[in-house]
């Protein structure tokens, strides 16, 4: 929320896909702002996956196009370059252990970055066989894949799911801190309650299609009151 | 270090030190060891009425009496059990999902699966490098090797490997879970042996025309000594096209998929007419056992529009006779002869006849004996086959083993299987260690 906006970056333009019959996104059209954190709101089976699946280049659109800085970005070689994606099934390495994961990863990229390690609190179960984590600490190890890089934008799907309350508030913390640094976050994120805390501007999905977006003034000006919290202003936007 | 090798050697670990590799390759040890001890046992014993008799001698070879049979249980080991090593390489990242890892980092499709088909090739290597024991130990026994047909036989299970190896690959890809992908992997491997099957069974006409082109007949060349292009090609073709198919599949990011499949597949059989009208044949044993004298040969290739008519049922014992001691040679020298095998009324009104015709003059013998044969077809050509027809100088390696065997048991069945587990175990012992510091 404190993240300083700026310029639209990502414009995402009609995107929609079908599986066979069914019609997963229907004409989904949003921008992202630099240095934002725009959350992707909805219930399960909204869509929220395949659309960061697309935007990340994990899978392809029927229809639509995404630009970047007002050019094309299309080919999954280009968006790799931009984007740092952690989709929400992703089971990294059973049989690796957390130090072992960190090294590869580090190697392969050539960056370390002791203070993200120290952040997420990997150090604690480097020796650990990555199968033999709590939920909490596999999501920490999956956010620091995403995050031990230095692209511009992080798409991160449902980031907070395994996080205990207090696990959560220093994750919250840490997005804002990366934020402030000037990264630019898309997070899918089901809890409302958590999106709230850290998003600044939201794009509701419902079935596929965008219910409602924007801030959350913007919002409570369309669907609410003063006081309304974002699971009442979607309860309503959605009906 | 590259980034490329980083991969490679996370592969490298991945297929080696995996718990399916550690059976894989103990099952290796047992099936390899039993195979040589069997095999060296039956050769020693028959082996007693050899070594005095100059002439019977000349019947023992060490490859196809000793070192196929050992090589024979890695068919097998191959055909039905490296899937499993193989396929989780992919399968596991499908199921995963953790392509998206190494795709995000700097990794393109094809560094990922080249790292891949190294590794692969790598533990293929390593799992004929555990019959490396059989040679010494025959050698120390006092045996002889033939070094250019074993070679042959070697790198002949080598591509057979290498095969299965693509074969997983294409299954995995297609695949998205393990399982999936194992049965149908193991079922175009087999489909091979069933083809074959039914051509011995002359179960239909289809199966016979396309039987020449399976995987294990095309092995044969390897295990009998002929190195044969074609034979190459074939599984460096073959191997090809399922690793371009399996990229296909494992690019999530490509648009039109079915086009560069159908594609690939078109520009393989293409390959594969081409290669099938080159004969190039090499016999590769030091018995020339699969091959005319030198003279023979040279003077068969100038007999112009050679065709066979065969007065024999394809079960008769006369006519298997004839495939290997006539026709198997011929085609070594020349893949164009038509050969007719009869049926129905011609068939029984001449039974056991043989019909050679030279540019529309013909002659016949019921003889399958290539004293027999050769006048008739040099005389039908006007060709004279000179002093083609020398005698083979070979002497045979019969050899009698008198030491006891049981170093060949401690060997493979103790330890061997106690090394690897032993490497498996200091590995991650290793780490742990270094972890800790």
């Amino acid at each position: 929320m404190e993240g300083i906006i700026r310029s639209k970056m990502l414009k995402i333009s009609n995107i929609t896909k079908r599986y066979f019959r069914t019609v997963a996104l229907n004409k989904i059209s949003f921008e992202v702002s630099e240095s934002s954190i725009t959350g992707i709101i909805g219930p399960n089976g909204a869509g929220k996956s395949t659309l960061l699946d697309i935007i990340s280049g994990f899978q392809n659109p029927d229809e639509g196009e995404i630009y970047f800085n007002d050019r094309p970005l299309m080919l999954f070689k280009e968006k790799r370059k931009i984007l740092s994606y952690m989709p929400e099934h992703l089971e990294i390495y059973p049989d690796y252990y957390v130090d072992e994961f960190i090294q590869f990863i580090n190697a392969a990229t050539r960056h370390i970055d002791t203070d993200l390690i120290e952040i997420l609190n990997l150090a604690k179960v480097k020796n650990k066989k990555i199968r033999y984590l709590s939920k909490g600490y596999h999501q920490r190890l999956k956010l620091f894949f995403a995050l031990s890089n230095t692209k511009e934008i992080m798409v991160l799907d449902e980031p907070f799911d395994g996080f205990d309350p207090i696990q959560l508030i220093e994750i919250l913390e840490f997005i804002r801190s990366e934020n402030r640094k000037g990264r630019t976050f898309i997070l899918s994120i089901h809890q409302l309650y958590d999106a709230e805390k850290i998003c600044n501007h939201y794009v509701l999905l419902n079935e596929g299609k965008i219910v409602t977006q924007g801030d959350i003034q913007t919002l409570k000006q369309t669907f609410g009151e003063d006081n309304s919290s974002l699971e009442q202003i979607f309860m309503r936007a959605i009906q | 270090m590259r980034p490329f090798l980083i991969l490679s050697l996370k592969e490298i670990k991945d297929t080696f030190f995996s718990k399916t590799a550690l059976l894989f390759l103990m099952l290796v040890s047992f099936i390899v060891g039993y195979g040589f001890v069997t095999a060296v046992g039956l050769y020693s014993e028959q082996s007693l009425a050899a070594v005095n008799n100059l002439l019977y001698a000349r019947g023992f070879e060490p490859v196809p009496g000793v070192f196929g049979p050992t090589y024979g249980g890695l068919f097998v080991l191959f055909s039905l059990f490296l899937p499993f090593v193989i396929i989780p390489l992919v399968s596991l990242e499908k199921e995963h999902n953790t392509l998206s890892i190494l795709t995000q980092l700097p990794f393109s499709f094809k560094d990922i699966l080249t790292a891949k088909i190294i590794a692969s090739f790598l533990f293929l290597l390593f799992v004929l490098t555990l019959t490396s024991p059989c040679i010494i130990l025959w050698r120390i026994y006092g045996g002889h090797i033939p070094f250019n047909e074993l070679v042959l036989l070697i790198s002949g299970y080598l591509l057979y490997g290498m095969f299965v190896v693509s074969v997983s690959f294409f299954s995995a890809s297609l695949f998205d879970s393990t399982a999936n992908a194992s049965i149908f992997s193991i079922f175009l491997i087999i489909s091979s042996w069933v083809i074959d099957f039914g051509r011995n069974m002359n179960m239909s006409p289809f199966l016979s025309s396309i039987s020449g082109w399976t995987v294990t007949r095309v092995l044969k060349y390897f295990e009998n000594g002929i190195l044969s292009f074609t034979a190459v090609m074939y599984f460096v073709l073959i191997c090809s096209v399922f690793f371009v198919l399996a990229y296909i599949l494992l690019r999530f990011d490509l648009k039109g998929k079915w086009k560069s499949i159908s594609s690939t597949v078109i520009l393989f059989l293409f390959a594969m007419f081409v290669i099938s009208q080159i004969t190039l044949n090499v016999d590769m044993t030091e018995s020339h056992r699969n091959s005319f004298p030198s003279g023979i040969s040279k003077a068969l290739k100038k007999v112009p529009n050679l065709e066979i008519d065969v007065y024999m049922e394809k079960g008769d014992s006369r006519f298997e006779d004839y495939q290997r001691s006539f026709l198997k040679k011929l085609a070594l020298v020349r893949n164009d002869v038509k050969i007719k095998i009869m049926t129905g009324n011609e068939l029984k009104k001449n039974y056991g006849l043989f019909v050679y015709k030279v540019n529309g003059k013909s002659g016949k013998t019921y003889s399958n004996s290539e004293q027999e044969i050769f006048p008739i077809i040099f005389g039908l050509a006007g060709i004279s086959a000179g002093h083609g027809n020398e005698e083979t100088k070979f002497p045979g390696y019969p050899l009698v083993v008198k030491e006891k065997l049981s170093i060949i048991q401690y060997t493979y069945y103790l330890l061997i299987p106690l090394l690897m587990i032993l490497a498996f175990v200091v590995k991650n012992f290793k780490f742990r260690r270094r972890l800790k510091k």
